[in-house]
């Protein structure tokens, strides 16, 4: 171990979060016996979160960029209450690397990785030649901005191609390309979405890996340069680039493919030294052959299923590593598998109806329970559900000894759980543990959009 | 169904002050509740118009080494200055919404506010 150790314990965090996952942080603080604050605009008056923190403070109105996505309110809260760190849970502004300086700059820790590896990685085209000097596969592509050769520069890598924005995420600002005869097309749409959805048009391209699955290896890294990856994700199942079910392990990774991903992972968290919890994705092609894509920079919606399958609390290393305490884990820990586990998101949406959004007031709130059951969820009984944030209302963790009993006890639990009031996904996940290629393991992340072909099929006829 | 029946007993049950009426025709059932036998709704209202914090931070009076006193009973302009709130990287000024007699005064230098916490209430002239 290369240095000092230099640990310096929180007294009180304050989350700059709402929902779930602010519950989530403000459990394992109890449990290490930190303060936690909660902050919340005007529409969380009567959230879980704010009632379950030690403290609670009102830092804006509804809208989540005069409030969650307020960073000058945001580090005024942490200053006033005392709070010696700040954890920015996911999404919102975790990872802006703006905020995370401005943290820091006011004398308080951040929870995560620190400001520069959040620039560096943010940027995909970055993030990419990172990989590449660490010796891991990305797949074949501009490897930078595109310029005005964009035609040659396509025609090198070979149809079909991906255009992706430079500060993309959430399939926002990507667009395939079949064909050269679309490219002209295709360059205008996906710039016209990034310069819409970042302000930024700049874009790259990659070569169009077809049926690809999306696995994504948990990583965690200290100050010392101590790092380990955990065993899988596979998230593949996904409707428009957003993620419905996470499992891990892969019913598709051997042991032997599963070595070499967390080998990657690991080269890349120490090439770009990166510290903190994060996720290493990448897309791997039918042959087994994978590549990298991006690294997140933050702790994940779907955290707890890693947490089932290694036994570990991934946000009290988060914490720990904050603190400037070395990781005591070691890889051949990190990497054992435990159990089969499945994350199921539950959305307020009907399904039914293209998944919009269904915000209004939960009558009724019957999670799931049992044996092998989590539900990670800011849901209860007469909870209005604002119309400002995302929908999703609980995760449902299942875990069981082995993928078949795992499935089993996931159709159990989605027919237990009763959400009275709004529409959710749930009667969509029982579908998806029903669906043959799914059961088979035969995921790729096209197969939902194809289920949902299928269905619509059905109904017409 | 008798509609006739039902806009007949709707009409009489203006007249008197029954709240609740409830009829059975077989087995001859009528029930009957007052107005006085209904729980009352607790409504608070006022008058006076409240002037949020709008931004968690510090409240201060005036800027440094300057005075402004806001006593309870004085006349306010509408847009006279009633402060700020300082943040970690700006100030938002409070103006006054109406013109009116400043009735409570609940900020005080130098104290953390959050954001929508009431600062003042004005009675609107």
């Amino acid at each position: 171990m290369a240095g000092k150790l230099n640990i310096t314990p929180f007294k009180k965090v304050l989350i700059a979060n709402r929902g779930e996952i602010a519950l989530r942080i403000i459990r394992t603080l109890k449990e290490m016996g930190i303060a936690s604050v909660a902050v919340y605009a005007e529409a969380d008056r009567s959230s879980l979160h704010v009632r379950m923190a030690d403290e609670a403070v009102c830092i804006g109105a509804s809208p989540s960029p005069l409030s969650y996505l307020n960073i000058d309110a945001l580090v005024t809260a942490a200053k006033l209450t005392g709070a010696d760190a700040v954890h920015p849970g996911y999404g919102f502004l975790s990872e802006n690397e703006d905020f995370a300086k401005a943290v820091t700059k006011a004398g308080m820790t951040f929870i995560g990785p620190t400001a520069e590896a959040i620039s560096m990685l943010g940027v995909k085209s970055t993030a990419r030649a990172i990989a590449l000097k660490a010796g891991v596969a990305v797949t074949p592509g501009s490897n930078g901005i595109v310029g005005k050769d964009y035609r040659q520069v396509a025609r090198k890598i070979g149809f079909p191609i991906m255009i992706k924005a430079t500060l993309g995420g959430g399939g926002k600002g990507m667009r395939a390309c079949l064909k050269e005869a679309d490219l002209d097309r295709m360059m205008k749409t996906a710039q016209g979405e990034a310069k819409a959805n970042f302000g930024d048009d700049r874009v790259y391209f990659e070569k169009l890996v077809l049926n690809p699955r999306h696995i994504e290896v948990q990583v965690a890294a200290d100050n010392y340069g101590n790092v380990v990856a955990f065993a899988e994700r596979d998230c593949s199942m996904q409707r428009r680039h957003q993620k419905l079910v996470e499992e891990s392990p892969s019913p598709f990774v051997d042991a032997a493919t599963r070595a070499k991903l967390q080998e990657a992972a690991c080269k890349v968290i120490k090439a770009a030294k990166y510290r903190g919890v994060g996720t290493v994705e990448f897309l791997m092609a039918p042959t087994k052959e994978f590549y990298f894509m991006e690294v997140n920079t933050r702790l994940q919606v779907e955290h707890p299923v890693t947490e089932a399958v290694c036994g570990q609390d991934l946000v009290k290393m988060q914490i720990q590593i904050a603190q400037g305490e070395p990781l005591t884990l070691t890889q051949k820990e990190a990497a054992r598998v435990r159990c089969h586990a499945i994350e199921h998101r539950i959305n307020a949406e009907d399904s039914e109806h293209n998944f919009a959004p269904c915000p209004g007031t939960v009558e009724e709130w019957i999670p799931s329970g049992g044996l092998g059951v989590r539900v990670d969820s800011h849901m209860y009984s007469g909870y209005t559900i604002p119309s400002y944030y995302d929908s999703l209302i609980a995760k449902l963790i299942v875990t069981a000894p082995d993928r078949t009993r795992l499935l089993a006890r996931s159709r159990r639990c989605l027919a237990e759980f009763v959400v009275g009031g709004v529409k959710t996904t749930i009667p969509f996940h029982q579908k998806i543990v029903n669906e043959p290629d799914f059961v088979a393991g035969n995921i790729d992340t096209g197969l939902i959009e194809r289920m949902m072909a299928k269905e619509k099929k059905e109904r017409e006829s | 169904m008798d509609t006739k029946l039902i806009t007949e007993i709707t009409d009489w049950m203006k007249t008197t002050d029954l709240a609740e009426f409830c009829y059975e025709n077989k087995g001859d059932c009528i029930e009957v509740k007052t107005q006085e036998a209904l729980p009352e709704p607790t409504q608070f209202t006022c008058s006076l118009t409240p002037v949020t914090s709008p931004a968690i931070g510090i409240y201060h009076a005036a800027a440094k080494g300057k005075n402004l006193v806001l006593k309870e009973g004085q006349t306010i302009e509408e847009g006279a200055a009633l402060g700020w709130v300082e943040t970690v990287s700006q100030k938002h000024q409070i103006t006054s919404p109406v013109s009116g007699t400043l009735r409570v005064v609940t900020a005080q230098e130098g104290a953390a506010v959050e954001f929508g916490l009431p600062l003042f209430f004005i009675e609107k002239k």
